[in-house]
């Protein structure tokens, strides 16, 4: 296995590269980048042979440094392990699960090790599409990836897989073989704080109320009158833990997606069932970036240091972005000094990240967290 | 240096490696604001957290206060409702116990150790079954062995039966023990001393089968046991049921009065218990004044009539009644099984007959059941339904008997006689029919009948023509005669003056009173009053006392025997001259012969009846008499 790193600028354009034996490109840039379709189309002269799979983002990860204006890629060649491509659009997120099953069902076979998955970060439940795939290829083939994003604007997402980046899309690459190995690891590092409040009132991922009162109002308490004015983005300052009250273990995080300040309500990246508990949550600049060292070293740990020549995805939340600003990087570094420094590592801020569940092993989707993968191959 | 510094410098400095003081600037400011920011977000949060959680913990104050002074209520009800559960336990009239799955006690009631004598120290919660079982030995209310008992017990509680077990105390007590299983493999278990509840069931059962006045088997035990006994008749062998009917006893509760009735009924009792001998034989009171004999193992006649003539002692012995010396006597009837039947509702029929036979041959006397008597029941059943019939078909007429004045021949009047035409048997006679309507009832419909019809009768006849009627004491008993005569006097238009009504002394045995006051009423619109058969039955001479008749009829019996040399003319010499005496006159009945009639109108008698002038005639006929007599020809038959 062979990973190159290359970015792109509007000043110098594409790093030069060793174009050969290419298996797959990732690349991740903002969406006013992508949206012209010049970029992949430049990526796919340079790879003529590789899946090209990448996204809209609210930011880049390349190593250390966090970048908006260029698109960072990695190219990776593979000695043993095959690759295949499924993608998919979507009309609407009420076909999410439906969309996770046909991509999953075109990506099963006997000798599948991994799936990687790209999707549409606002026109998609994410917690559907993960239990669609999960459903066709069952709960123990590794699933990571995450959902496009949008910066702060939450206007649009773009996804492209062998193609030119466009909404309403899903893309997954699943590998294939006994010699890829796959490490992941999920964490936020975010603190609970305030009372424990019960979801009185939802439907799927639109929440209505909290303790019978509405949730908008909740929030925009919260946020004061200056953040209010930039919600949704603003809401991300308070991520929202749920879980259902029989099952601690089951807490997952929620970030908001939209408002809809007639109704009161939020629309939420995943479910956020009725009946269940919720509470909110604040970032500590420090304690964030411990939680990225912590998704990392599980994701080390994952790969218990077979094969050789590590690359690595980070999908963090744009959240965390929001909250840290200048000091987002403390997390890119933190994450960096678990995985070391041979480790290639790129990623993107998103919508929503899709990893495995750090203590029930379910894959699912997070909101508010950094996740991580990392990809090595081992005999050839 | 801050690792944030050294990054924005290393941001503002360019691959030569001057530094873009301006970049820098815009790093720091920003990264300052960025500071401010979060600090202020901070604050604001945490305040805010601390408004919500003070909020909460108000409102858990509240919840606390509230739930615990619900919590102090729900103890106090907890309390009371201990209390009143104690109070219920203790007072209930049951002993109960209550045991865990070991076999301890929960909950033991006061009764519970009232009941058996224990120690309230040694039987209270924590002790075990056995424990108790042997305390109850030691008092001395277990009377079987303690291991075998509490096996028994604890293996129906295993099996999850509820048992019911009565125990009888050393001490003679009865008590119920009603142990019922427990879904937690415990028990629970009541104790109940039903010995008076038995008692009593013991005292309604005998009730139920013994009279209360004598204590004998009544009428339902006699059945029964006739019924076993009648079931095992041995080969050879016959079983004798005697039914004994008290002679005149209805006199002795009238004249002495009920408690004096019921102490001889109680001296009858004891006297005929005496009269038994057999293992099986037994005597029963069957109400009233009946009482019946089973005689078993009877194996010759002989031992029937032994037992008869011990009755008949027993009963002829005067009975000491509260202070009066009372003699009475029975009549016997007796039936025998098998040879009169074997079948309990056929032996008791004829057991039945047989009383009634001796009663009809006059009382004192014993009868042995023989089939003709069942015939004769029959004979009369169907002449009673003859009769029914025979009213409403119309089948009986009433014939008129001319009475004749002893002093000019004249006819004085016509007494109504009715007469029966049976459409199989011809004629029947009023001394069979007229028993039979008075025992049923009938009389009453007849008497109304005959009273009308004569009455219609007589009001066509000449107006000096008396008209007599017979009415039977039946008809006084039913308290609406004088109303019955006044109507058919009114729907006549009979004058009162002309009716005559005879009646004989029965009607003043009993009830006289009420029958004096009906006899004045009649008298009082003018009726005139004869009694009749003077001189048979009682005869007292009390009743002329009491009642003053216009006229007695003298007896046939007396007028047969006239002519002869020691005839009754002397009897019938002192009839004349009582009633002579009374302003009463003289009817002889039966006059047959020209010298019964010259020796009647030498004693001075007024009137006779009889075949020598003529018998009794249809209406149209007696008519067509009183015509031809009216014109002046003495027509004699």
């Amino acid at each position: 296995m062979h990973s190159q790193q290359i970015t792109w600028n509007p000043q110098a354009g594409w790093t030069p590269i060793k174009a050969e034996n290419v298996s797959v490109v990732f690349y991740f840039g903002t969406r006013q980048i992508l949206s012209c379709g010049a970029r992949y189309n430049e990526l796919r002269d340079m790879f003529p042979g590789a899946h090209i799979l990448g996204c809209s983002t609210g930011g880049q990860i390349n190593n250390n440094d966090i970048s908006d204006d260029e698109i960072v890629a990695a190219a990776i060649s593979f000695d043993a392990t095959r690759l295949h491509l499924v993608r998919q659009d979507i009309g609407d997120a009420q076909q999410s699960r439906k969309c996770g099953e046909t991509i999953g069902r075109a990506l099963i076979r006997e000798d599948l090790a991994g799936v990687f998955v790209l999707s549409d970060g606002l026109n998609v439940n994410g917690s559907e599409l993960v239990n669609g795939l999960v459903a066709a290829i069952g709960p123990n083939i590794p699933l990571t990836g995450g959902l496009a994003g949008d910066g702060a604007d939450f206007t649009e997402t773009l996804v492209g897989g062998d193609c030119v980046p466009r909404a309403r899309m899903v893309v997954a690459v699943g590998f294939y073989g006994s010699a890829i190995r796959i490490g992941h690891g999920s964490a936020g590092g975010w603190d609970l704080f305030g009372p424990r409040r019960q979801v009185t009132k939802s439907t799927g991922n639109v929440l209505f109320e909290l303790d019978g009162q509405p949730a908008l109002d909740l929030y925009e308490r919260y946020l004061g009158p200056e953040d209010s004015k930039g919600l949704p983005g603003s809401a991300l300052l308070f991520p929202i833990q749920v879980h259902d009250a029989n099952q601690p273990d089951s807490a997952v995080v929620r970030t908001v997606l939209a408002v809809d300040h007639e109704a009161r309500s939020m629309t939420f990246a995943g479910d956020v069932p009725q009946g269940w508990t919720a509470q909110l949550m604040h970032g500590n600049f420090d304690r964030l970036a411990e939680g990225a060292a912590d998704a990392a070293r599980q994701a080390r740990i994952g790969l218990a240091g077979e094969g050789d020549h590590q690359f690595s995805i980070l999908v963090s939340c744009i959240g965390r972005r929001l909250l840290m600003g200048q000091r987002t990087s403390d997390e890119a570094e933190a994450a960096g000094a678990e995985l070391g420094a041979d480790t290639l590592r790129l990623g993107f801020y998103s919508y929503g990240e899709i990893s495995p569940h750090a203590k029930s092993g379910i894959c699912e989707l997070h909101n508010q967290t950094m996740t991580v993968t990392t990809f090595a191959e081992v005999g050839a | 240096m801050h690792r944030l510094v050294a990054k924005q410098i290393a941001k503002a400095t360019d691959a030569s490696g001057a530094v873009d003081m301006n970049k820098l600037a815009a790093l720091v400011g920003s990264a300052y604001d960025e500071f401010d920011r979060d600090r202020r977000r901070t604050d604001r949060s945490m305040s805010l957290m601390i408004e919500e959680i003070d909020a909460i913990n108000r409102n858990l104050e509240l919840l606390v206060a509230k739930r615990t002074s619900e919590l102090r209520a729900r103890e106090e009800d907890l309390r009371a409702q201990n209390m009143r559960f104690d109070v219920a336990i203790n007072n209930m009239a049951q002993g109960l116990l209550l045991f865990d799955s070991s076999q301890r006690l929960i909950v033991c009631n006061q009764r519970f150790i009232e009941m058996y004598g224990l120690s309230p120290h040694a039987v209270k919660p924590g002790c075990s079954f056995r424990d108790l079982v042997v305390y109850r030995k030691e008092a001395g209310s277990l009377k079987g062995d303690v291991d075998d008992y509490c096996a028994s017990v604890l293996r129906n509680v295993a099996q999850g039966n509820i048992t019911h077990r009565i125990l009888e105390t050393v001490d003679g007590r009865s008590i119920q023990i009603v142990s019922q299983p427990l879904s937690d493999g415990g028990w629970v278990a009541t104790h109940e001393d039903i010995t008076e509840r038995r008692r009593a069931e013991e005292r309604i059962t005998h009730l139920a089968h013994y009279d209360a006045l004598t204590d004998l088997p009544n009428r339902t035990q006699f059945h029964e046991r006739l019924k076993r006994e009648l079931a095992r008749i041995p080969e050879g062998e016959q079983l004798a049921v005697l039914y004994i009917d008290i002679d005149e006893f209805k006199s002795v509760n009238d004249t002495l009065g009920h408690q004096i009735g019921d102490e001889l009924l109680k001296s009858v009792a004891v006297s005929l218990g005496r009269c038994v001998r057999g293992a099986d034989d037994f005597v029963a009171r069957l109400g009233g004044d009946e009482f019946a004999i089973v005689q078993t193992a009877v194996k010759t006649p002989a031992e029937v009539s032994d037992l008869v003539t011990r009755v008949f002692d027993a009963i002829r012995e005067p009975h000491e009644c509260l202070g009066h010396q009372v003699t009475t006597d029975a009549s016997i009837g007796i039936a025998l099984a098998p040879q009169h039947g074997t079948d309990l509702d056929q032996i008791l029929k004829n057991a039945d007959l047989a009383m009634y036979a001796a009663k009809s041959a006059g009382r004192r006397t014993y009868r042995f059941f023989q089939p003709a008597m069942d015939a004769q029941v029959n004979t009369r059943r169907k002449l009673e339904m003859d009769l029914r019939q025979a009213i409403s078909d119309g089948g009986l007429e009433v014939y008129y008997q001319p009475c004749m004045s002893l002093q000019d021949n004249r006819i004085t009047g016509c007494e109504a006689l009715l007469r029966w035409r049976h459409s199989e048997r011809g004629m029947i006679s009023p001394a069979e029919f007229i028993p039979i309507a008075e025992e049923t009832g009938l009389i009453n419909q007849l008497g109304e009948w005959v009273l009308m019809t004569a009455c219609m009768a007589a009001a066509t006849w000449p107006d000096d023509i008396r008209l007599a009627v017979n009415v039977s004491p039946v008809q006084f008993k039913s308290g609406t005669l004088a109303l019955k005569i006044i109507a058919a006097l009114a729907a006549s238009g009979l004058p009162a003056s002309r009716l005559e009504l005879e009646i004989t002394e029965a009607v003043l045995i009993r009830d006289d009173e009420a029958a004096l006051v009906i006899l004045h009423q009649l008298r009082a619109i003018g009726v005139r009053i004869a009694l009749d058969d003077f001189g048979t039955g009682y005869s007292s001479l009390r009743y002329l006392q009491r009642f003053p008749f216009d006229k007695i009829k003298i007896d046939r019996c007396f007028v047969n025997d006239i002519a002869e040399p020691d005839g009754s003319s002397c009897i019938v010499r002192a009839v004349v001259n009582i009633a002579a005496a009374r302003n009463m006159t003289t009817t002889a009945e039966g006059v047959e012969t020209q010298q019964q009639h010259e020796l009647l109108r030498a004693l001075g008698c007024a009137e006779m009846q009889g075949y020598l002038f003529s018998p009794a005639k249809p209406a149209a006929e007696i008519q067509r008499l009183l015509s031809s007599h009216a014109e002046g020809s003495t027509a004699v038959a």
